[in-house]
């Protein structure tokens, strides 16, 4: 039973692409103040898969956004790759996500007015560089994605969307991709797609992904589980299936009865 | 449903206050110009009361009959003056000598612009004059000079100043004073002034004669003016008039009203055109508003809300949003041309004080167009909004455009109709139907109409080739697709500034086809090389001793050198131009005219010759007698016409021999044409003619470019009058373009969440907005250019067989307007782009 097993250590045995230390977020003042991480630790390996969990409130996006360089910390250290992340100002941050950091969002965001190929190329566009060719041809064709690449994006559907996205995320061999929500607004079918993509990304290309989402299903994709509750991390799963992963939630839904509640 | 407006609207502050921007513009301008109008008329009238302050009744010289006031010749005199003088009624009198002369001022040339030098008597107590340095003339050689001659002609206490009048010679005067006017004025009403002697005043204006341009009297007490005014009638008798000033400064008052009501069409011309502009603005954010609404909209009517109830919403939003906006633009309106008039009275009438006058009308019309204006745009989009279906409020935002193919067939055929309006209307307006000119100012409006519409397709194409220019950046291309983003909007926000440009271009573009017209008719028909002649703004006409003809006549390389004197008669009755010259022959063969009955040749006493239309006119022919009296003729003579010339502009009207020079009003020539011998050197002749007519300051010697910019110099002012319109224009336009500008920003906040979160810089985010903003005004500058164009090429073929035949692109200018359109882009794009770049990224890309 993996809730029987104590919290797994520290992954050292691999390069940690983005380490958070004692991380401290609140949001407000006074009586209204609302604490959203307290003193979260966490370190994501390089070429690992995971997934941040936790019920409405619990502070996991908060996470993300600290650990992508949109928010900023109140106390503790981010750092991705080598970089701390820690006092920089905008210019440096914009440089530090155009240049390390893929986004997949649960709303697609692609711009409107350009085709799906060049919505791929976006990033590198902004960055002025040239995206590597054959890599990019790599990633449309692994996506399924040949046939679409003139279309504008209200002509595809929302999983070839999310699709155009996850390419658009890779396109720059960004040092860790994050996904916030990527399945939220997908039907089954096409979050499969989507999600086993992510799998491959990583098993083929070896590349680094950390995912909010909510569905044990996508978390099962993962190689471990990260679960926030209150600000802060109350389990931490490896290996996960999605009934393991239902089974930890359902466990400390008891251990902690109102988190879920939590706002 | 209304409290439900009512907490929209307070919930949606930023985009209230864009969209009433447009109307608080509009109303303001309207309000602007009523209040102006009535102010500017107000303190003219200040001015009137100013004339005569003090005197009860006037006794003025009897106007020469159908003469005007082109000449006083016959003053009050002095026996009249004693006459009124003796009168028991009369407590004071005091007289005034004023007329126009000419002065040359330090650089030898005659002072003064558009407004008059007078010649003044120091000793009238009629006018409030103040001296600042210097003491008052005592002798007939000394002058005080106004404040104003000090300024334009750089002369000062001490200094020596020519002036004569227009039959006297030039005579040299030592400035002794210098004064202003009561309340620390400079001039009145701008013109530049020199007080005399009474005697030496009269001998400039009369000749010597001992005679008055107006006697003022005050009454003694007890007596009223229209009592002193009977007790004078006898005095006065047949050889004056004499009136109450009450009576005189109502005639002041009639005439500056009629003046001012041209100032006042003027200014609420362009209010209009500011409304007419702020339609488009109003109707374009209240479609954004309201597609950013369309969900809320889709909800209200799912739980039950009628179409009705949401177009009522709507429309109660506007009315709401007109009456405040147009309150406040009616406030901004009233002080703004409360402050105008003092700018306007200052710069065009030099008066010390303003009086301010604020007709109730002003902020009524004002509210009243604001708010009709306002619910007249919003209605498209309300009822568009009712047309909501309910499932709206459960699908995705993203939606393709709608298809444009129906507005662009219905603007192409309401450009066509348009265009045909105008051509319909501008064939037949020479035939004088009023009707038919109608026909092509409404042809022109439906152009403006039809343009506009057909502005959503033109702008795919346009401002893909536009965006071609930003190509080589990436946030430039994005700027581009964004400006491509959404034609409607693109093509109302650049239809705004379109109006504007299109009406100046078409103005500019048909003055200068006028101006080249004109031009290329004086090069194909004028012989001579040379003019002699004077600026055409001197408050006498430029005239020069015909004596020195002669001269000229003898300057080696001059073939043939023709004066010209010139008058306006009355010939059978009507007033006519008349001319004199010693060679008419050479003179008319000069002008390239031509010759189509009788002779032109050795004009003998009696004879006369005149063009074809000119005679036709009185129905006379050749062999014909008709009666002339000119202007300072004491009696009507009889001419034979025994030539008769054909119809051209330079050569119309009627010719007398020069011995009947003495009786018009300019007794001297005003013009000379000179024509170079073939092989001689004209500049070498210039300098030579030049060298003759070195004591002449009023004339000068020009070349055919110099001649055809002094007479085209009106057509110039035009063009510069019509660029305010562009100013105007251009301002609305901006916040047109802003208020697009942040909508689109507003509603793009996810996206360029997206773009920063990926990596975008600010930097990269503000080029891009600025380059949707500058791709749209250049847009609507370049539809409002071609549409201009248009418009003026139409009329210029309309007027061809009236003489216009030139087609002339006012090119210089036309560029002027597009840089002026990139002007507005980048202006426009400060605010929408600083708040782009300041997006909060985490609000933006956070899902709800």
């Amino acid at each position: 039973m993996p809730l029987a097993n104590p919290p797994a250590p520290q992954i050292t045995r691999t390069r940690s692409a983005v380490t958070a230390s004692n991380v401290w977020r609140a949001y407000g003042s006074g009586e209204a103040q609302v604490v959203a991480l307290r003193d979260v630790s966490v370190q994501f390996a390089s070429g690992a898969f995971t997934a941040i969990m936790g019920p409405s409130g619990s502070g996991k996006s908060t996470l993300m956004h600290c650990l992508a360089g949109l928010d900023t910390t109140d106390r503790g250290t981010v750092h991705i790759g080598d970089t701390a992340l820690t006092g920089l100002g905008d210019k440096a941050l914009t440089k530090l996500r155009r240049d390390k950091i893929g986004f997949i969002f649960q709303q697609f965001n692609l711009l409107p007015t350009l085709t799906a190929e060049e919505n791929i190329l976006l990033p590198a566009s902004i960055a002025g560089v040239k995206a590597d060719p054959e890599w990019v041809a790599r990633i449309i064709a692994t996506l399924d994605l040949s046939e679409r690449l003139t279309h504008k994006p209200t002509e595809l559907s929302g999983g070839q969307q999310q699709r155009v996205a996850c390419a658009r995320a890779l396109a720059t061999r960004p040092e860790v991709v994050f996904a916030d929500e990527p399945t939220g607004n997908l039907d089954t079918r096409s979050s499969g797609e989507v999600l086993r993509f992510l799998r491959r990304s990583v098993d083929d290309f070896g590349q680094t992904i950390v995912m909010v989402t909510h569905d044990p299903g996508a978390a099962a994709y993962a190689d471990r589980v990260v679960f926030l509750a209150d600000g802060q991390i109350v389990e931490d799963l490896h290996r996960p299936t999605a009934d393991s992963v239902i089974d930890t939630m359902r466990g400390f839904e008891n251990r902690v009865p109102l988190a879920g509640e939590a706002r | 449903m209304l409290r439900a407006t009512l907490k929209g609207m307070a919930a949606r502050k930023a985009r209230l206050i864009l969209t009433s921007l447009a109307v608080v513009l509009g109303s303001a301008f309207i309000a602007s110009a009523l209040v102006l109008t009535a102010s500017i008329r107000a303190t003219v009238a200040d001015l009137s009361g100013d004339a005569y302050r003090g005197a009860d009744v006037l006794v003025q010289p009897l106007e020469p009959e159908n003469r005007g006031d082109r000449l006083v010749r016959d003053g009050v005199t002095a026996e009249t003056l004693a006459a009124i003088e003796s009168s028991e009624d009369v407590a004071e009198v005091s007289t005034t000598v004023s007329w126009m002369v000419n002065a040359l001022g330090e650089d030898g040339k005659i002072v003064g612009g558009f407004a008059p030098t007078l010649s003044v008597n120091w000793g009238d107590a009629s006018v409030e004059r103040e001296l600042r340095e210097g003491r008052a003339p005592e002798t007939d050689r000394e002058v005080a000079v106004s404040a104003q001659f000090v300024t334009e002609s750089g002369l000062g206490l001490g200094d020596t100043v020519t002036a004569y009048a227009l039959d006297t010679d030039e005579t040299a005067y030592e400035i002794v004073g210098v004064y202003g006017y009561s309340g620390g004025r400079d001039s009145l009403s701008g013109a530049t002034e020199l007080a005399f002697t009474t005697p030496e005043a009269q001998r400039l204006v009369f000749g010597g004669e001992d005679a008055y341009t107006a006697v003022a009297v005050t009454a003694a007490s007890g007596v009223s003016a229209d009592d002193l005014l009977a007790s004078l009638e006898p005095a006065v008798g047949d050889e004056a008039q004499a009136i109450t000033r009450q009576a005189y400064v109502d005639d002041l008052n009639a005439e500056s009203a009629e003046a001012t009501k041209l100032i006042g069409y003027f200014l609420l011309g362009f209010g209009l055109i500011a409304v007419f502009v702020s339609v488009f603005l109003i109707a374009n954010t209240f479609s954004i508003v309201i597609a950013g609404r369309l969900k809320e909209i889709a909800m209200m009517r799912a739980i039950g809300a009628g179409r009705g109830q949401i177009t009522r919403s709507v429309l109660a939003e506007a009315g709401l949003l007109g009456a405040v906006a147009s309150v406040v633009g009616a406030g901004i309106g009233v002080a703004a041309g409360a402050g105008l008039t003092s700018v306007v009275a200052n710069g065009f009438l030099d008066t010390a004080s303003t009086s301010v006058a604020i007709p109730w009308t002003a902020p009524l019309a004002a509210v009243a167009v604001g708010v009709g204006v306002t619910v007249l745009s919003a209605l498209v989009p309300a009822v568009r909004a009712s047309k909501t279906p309910p499932v709206e409020a459960m699908r995705a935002a993203a939606k393709a455009d709608k298809p444009i193919l129906g507005v662009t067939v219905t603007g192409l055929l309401v450009t066509l109709l348009g265009a045909t309006g105008i051509v319909l209307g501008l064939n037949e307006t020479f035939d004088g139907d009023n009707m038919n000119l109608m026909s092509a100012a409404v042809g022109a409006g439906v152009v403006f109409v039809g343009v506009a519409l057909l502005t959503a397709w033109l702008s795919k194409p346009v401002v893909a080739l536009l965006g071609a220019v930003w190509s080589w950046s990436f946030a430039g291309r994005l700027g581009r697709l964004n400006a491509a983003r959404n034609p409607r909007r693109t093509a109302v926000t650049a239809a705004a500034l379109m109006i504007g440009v299109t009406l100046v271009t078409a103005t500019a573009t048909l003055l200068t086809s006028v101006k080249e017209s004109l031009a290329a008719q004086f090069e194909s028909s004028i012989q001579a090389e040379l003019f002699i002649t004077g600026p055409v703004t001197s408050s006498v006409p430029a005239t020069f001793d015909p004596e020195l003809m002669d001269d000229v006549r003898a300057v080696d390389g001059v073939d043939t050198a023709v004066e010209l004197y010139y008058d306006v008669a009355q010939v059978d009755g009507t007033e006519q131009s008349v001319n004199a010259t010693t060679d008419l022959e050479g003179g008319i063969a000069l002008f390239g005219g031509e010759v189509v009955e009788g002779t032109v040749e050795n004009l003998a006493e009696g004879q006369t010759v005149v063009n074809e239309s000119s005679a036709d006119l009185l129905g006379a022919g050749l062999g014909d007698t008709v009666a002339m009296t000119f202007s300072r003729g004491t009696e009507s003579r009889e001419f034979t016409i025994v030539g008769i010339l054909a119809d051209n502009a330079d050569t119309d009207g009627w010719y007398v021999d020069r011995s009947y020079a003495t009786e018009f009003y300019t007794p001297k020539p005003t013009t000379a044409l000179v024509d170079v011998a073939d092989g001689a050197d004209v500049e070498e002749v210039t300098a030579d003619v030049e060298a003759v007519l070195a004591d002449e300051p009023a004339v000068s010697v020009q070349n055919h470019e110099e001649y055809l910019a002094q007479v085209t110099v009106f057509f110039d002012y035009a063009i510069i009058a019509i660029q305010l319109l562009l100013a105007l224009a251009m301002i609305v336009a901006v916040i047109g373009v802003v208020n697009t500008l942040v909508l689109s920003v507003l509603e793009r906040t996810r996206e360029l969440g997206m773009l920063r979160a990926m990596g975008m810089t600010r930097g990269q985010t503000t080029r891009m907005v600025t380059v949707e903003s500058v791709t749209i005004a250049l847009f609507g500058a370049l539809l409002g250019v071609g549409t201009g164009l248009l418009l003026g090429w139409i009329v210029q073929q309309a007027l061809a067989p009236s003489g216009i035949e030139e087609f002339a692109v006012p090119t210089a200018l036309i560029a002027a307007y597009l840089g002026a359109a990139v002007l507005v882009g980048l202006l426009a794009a400060i605010a929408p782009a600083v708040r782009a770049s300041k997006v909060d990224i985490l609000g933006a890309i956070s899902y709800e």
